[in-house]
């Protein structure tokens, strides 16, 4: 069931009303619904793999009550590796086994030896990445004192599986949401609002920007070699859009659904492409996960502290390992290395904390000099988004080979649909500009308008949304 | 609570009134699943001839040439699982049927309508044909199957420029593959993209159905004429081996096991020339004559 979806649209309503009306707002049974719908929508994907979520659940659930009761360190200890062990064992099994067997063999092959790699037919569930790094983080919490287990498996059950951030993030922890699970949730008019309107601004990013700048991106990614320098670099330039719009997008419907439920989600990008340097852009870029390795990974590693050589290990560690979390392919690492060499210069200058600000606060326009920076960052990060967006390596090679050639400087191939796209891009950066120093961009768009005109804004939005959708198009963070 | 259900039912209303306008204004439109349909419910208990099929026999079989009263129900993409919906559909109504008949293309064993780029037709067997054959909300209503710019070009062409979308003749042949626009060759192009998602998933269910609509017709004493459709040599060579050795294997088996089963590959026949295609797996009018002939000639043998 996709967010962009017809039934998606039935079921929120369903579950919303039956969550604030036939539960007579009383906690336990919001929390059993909001489990049950939770289970329902992810059963709707593949009802298979929701044993294997729900065992996931319960090892968490339990491995966090044995390490909080545990006497000695040594026990904790043992708790903690068995949760680890055997989540990240299932998602090696599913997401990674089979790109070892291959690259072993690939090895093998280059060291002048044979073999056939011993592969699995599995398919990846959905969303195994995203409750993994949620279940993970919260023995890991108790095991540093940072939280209390809970004893009550619906809230816990609950915060691993709620529906809005289940397949896709935000990646939660459980010192924000378990809270609010445990908490009674009030209906607040102005929220239920609010958490609407980031809903269709979501959409609006997904169904009008991003599946519009797919149709030209699938176009040259799948040929690269059949078109010019200038056409390459124009699909680049627009999956640089797609990826923003397809995630940052389903984080906002994700965010607004859960705030019709009386729940805040962590916020999951706070508009990365003004971002004036790559430091800033990896603070505002999928937070969530930035911030899960930042605690669960690079502190632990010694983070910051220590001398130059092990501040550099340290980057590259939690790079490759976020490039690896996305995807079993090499491409995805070598995304992840390209981004560690444009931050280590930062972390070794000192120079990784300069742009905490927003870029232009109070401003109108950036300084030139924000503007040099803010173009400079989105370039460079578009050029890594090739990898992330290739198939493989070579296929990598080959766009990049074509980009940097003399074609570079003939006339991209456009047609009609290209130039509506680029248009309602522009369109996008606009809003997107002006509502930066909001949580999202369309928070506040409108507010002081005439009420005529408020109206026709939510009007033409929708109408654009439902003028573009049709076929549904899958999520590009799903896959992860 | 009760301020924010009425805001957003109001917002929401004009949304709401308009998808209900353009339902109903694309639904009143002809088109040809609809005039099937009634063809169907009009003259079921006559027809002793039912063609079935894909694109393949739309195009190729046209039943005028054809001695016995029939009538063809195939259409663009349908599938067998779908071919075999339709003859239950008419349960208890084929009184005179004694022949169906069914092309097996390169793709027919592999493929099911739901699982294509063309699932969006499912909606047109389930809103005009009456089928129930879908779970899925999105295919009972033409607004939520459709991207809203065909939906608006099709209200444009119907109400604004007066254009009909029937392609069908009476006798349910497709009239719209017509020699005068002469011959596209995209053999390659056509059998890449035939070849594409043929990876088998659902070979075992299409046999499967293929065995109920078998002895489905062999318990009211129909014969079943499967054939596999003429095609041009450059689509032809383009085809994945295996799968097309594959598809006339198991037919063959199917032919020589079930005694109310004929099979016969008319796929490389000497017989179709260029003249005869409209593009490279398709007849024109003049193919659809020779093929319809020739399973004419078959009938009478059969008998």
């Amino acid at each position: 069931m996709l967010f962009n979806s017809v039934d998606f649209a039935i079921f929120l309503p369903i579950v919303f009303i039956l969550y604030w009306f036939a539960t007579g707002k009383n906690l336990k049974l919001q929390n059993i619904l909001l489990l049950i719908s939770s289970y329902f929508f992810y059963a709707s994907w593949d009802y298979r793999f929701l044993f294997l979520l729900i065992f996931s659940t319960l090892l968490d659930f339990y491995t966090g009550i044995r390490i909080y009761i545990a006497k000695t360190i040594l026990a904790k200890r043992i708790w903690l590796w068995l949760s680890i062990g055997v989540n990240l064992g299932f998602l090696g099994i599913f997401k990674y086994y089979n790109f070892f067997a291959n690259s072993f063999v690939d090895g093998l092959a280059h060291l002048g030896m044979h073999a056939s790699p011993w592969t699995l037919n599995v398919i990846l569930p959905i969303g195994i990445s995203f409750y993994t790094f949620h279940g993970l983080s919260y023995v890991i919490d108790i095991y540093k004192d940072k939280i209390v287990p809970t004893k009550n498996f619906v809230e816990y059950s609950v915060f691993v599986s709620f529906f809005p951030l289940l397949v896709a993030g935000p990646i939660e922890r459980a010192t924000h949401l378990l809270p609010q699970v445990q908490k009674e949730r009030q209906f607040e008019y102005s929220k239920a609002v609010d958490g609407l309107r980031q809903i269709l601004w979501g959409a609006f990013k997904k169904i009008v920007i991003a599946d519009n700048c797919a149709k030209y991106v699938n176009m040259v990614f799948d040929n690269p070699s059949d078109y010019s320098g200038s056409t390459l670099a124009l699909g680049a330039l627009f999956f640089a859009f797609q990826i923003y719009c397809d995630f940052s997008g389903y984080s906002d419907i994700a965010l607004g659904t859960a705030r019709l439920f009386g729940i805040e989600l962590l916020q999951n990008f706070a508009f990365p492409y003004f971002s004036r340097d790559i430091a800033e852009f990896w603070r505002r870029w999928h937070i969530s996960l930035s911030s899960w390795f930042r605690d669960y990974l690079y502190i632990p590693l010694g983070g910051s502290q220590g001398n130059v050589w092990l501040k550099i290990r340290n980057t590259f560690i939690i790079f490759l390992a976020s490039g690896f979390w996305h995807g079993a392919n090499w491409t995805f690492i070598i995304w992840g290395a390209i981004n560690s060499l444009y931050f280590l210069p930062l972390l070794v200058l000192n120079k990784n904390r300069t742009n905490l600000k927003i870029v232009a606060q109070g401003r109108y326009w950036p300084s030139v000099k924000e503007f040099l920076a803010i173009m400079a960052t989105f370039c460079m990060t578009t050029f890594a988004w090739i990898f992330f967006r290739a198939d493989s390596i070579s296929q990598a090679k080959i766009y990049l080979s074509i980009l940097f050639s003399t074609s570079l400087l003939t006339p991209p191939k456009l047609h009609g649909e290209t130039l509506a796209t680029i248009i309602l891009v522009i369109i996008f950066i606009v809003i997107e500009w002006s509502g930066r120093e909001q949580q999202y961009a369309f928070k506040r768009m409108g507010f002081k308008w005439p009420r005529l005109l408020r109206l026709v804004m939510y009007y033409s939005i929708i109408l654009s949304i439902l003028y573009f959708s049709g076929a549904e198009q899958q999520f590009i963070y799903f896959q992860f | 609570m009760n301020r924010f259900a009425k805001t957003v039912s109001i917002f929401m209303l004009p949304i709401f009134i308009m998808g209900i306008f353009v339902e109903f204004s694309l639904r009143i439109i002809p088109n040809d699943y609809l005039y099937k349909k009634k063809y169907l419910d009009k003259n079921s208990e006559n027809i002793e001839v039912l063609f079935l099929g894909s694109s393949h026999a739309y195009y190729g079989i046209n039943p005028i040439y054809i001695h016995e009263n029939s009538f063809n129900a195939s259409y663009i993409s349908q599938t067998l699982d779908y071919d075999y919906r339709i003859i239950e559909k008419y349960e208890g109504r084929w009184e005179r049927l004694r022949y169906i008949v069914i092309p097996i293309s390169y793709f027919s064993l592999f493929s099911k309508l739901g699982e294509t780029s063309e699932a969006w037709r499912i909606k047109n067997y389930n809103i005009y044909f009456g089928l129930k054959s879908s779970l899925d909300i999105s295919d009972y209503f033409e607004v939520l199957s459709n991207k809203p710019e065909i939906n608006i070009k099709r209200i444009e062409s119907f109400y604004l420029l007066g254009e009909e979308n029937i392609t069908t003749s009476e006798l349910g042949w497709g009239t719209n593959f017509n020699s005068q626009n002469g011959f596209n060759d995209d053999g390659e192009v056509a059998a890449k993209r035939h070849t594409k998602n043929l990876d088998g998933s659902f070979f075992k269910e299409n046999i499967n159905t293929l065995q109920a609509l078998i002895k489905y017709a062999g318990k009211k004493g129909v014969k079943i004429i499967f054939y596999t459709p003429p095609a041009f040599h450059t689509y032809v060579e383009n085809l994945d081996r295996k799968k097309i050795d594959q598809t006339i294997n198991t037919m063959t088996q199917l032919d020589e096991y079930y005694q109310n089963v004929v099979y016969i590959n008319f796929l490389a026949d000497d017989l179709f020339t260029e003249t005869d295609f409209y593009n490279a797996d398709h007849l024109n009018e003049f193919g659809a004559e020779k093929l319809t002939r020739r399973i004419g000639d078959l009938l009478i043998d059969s008998r």
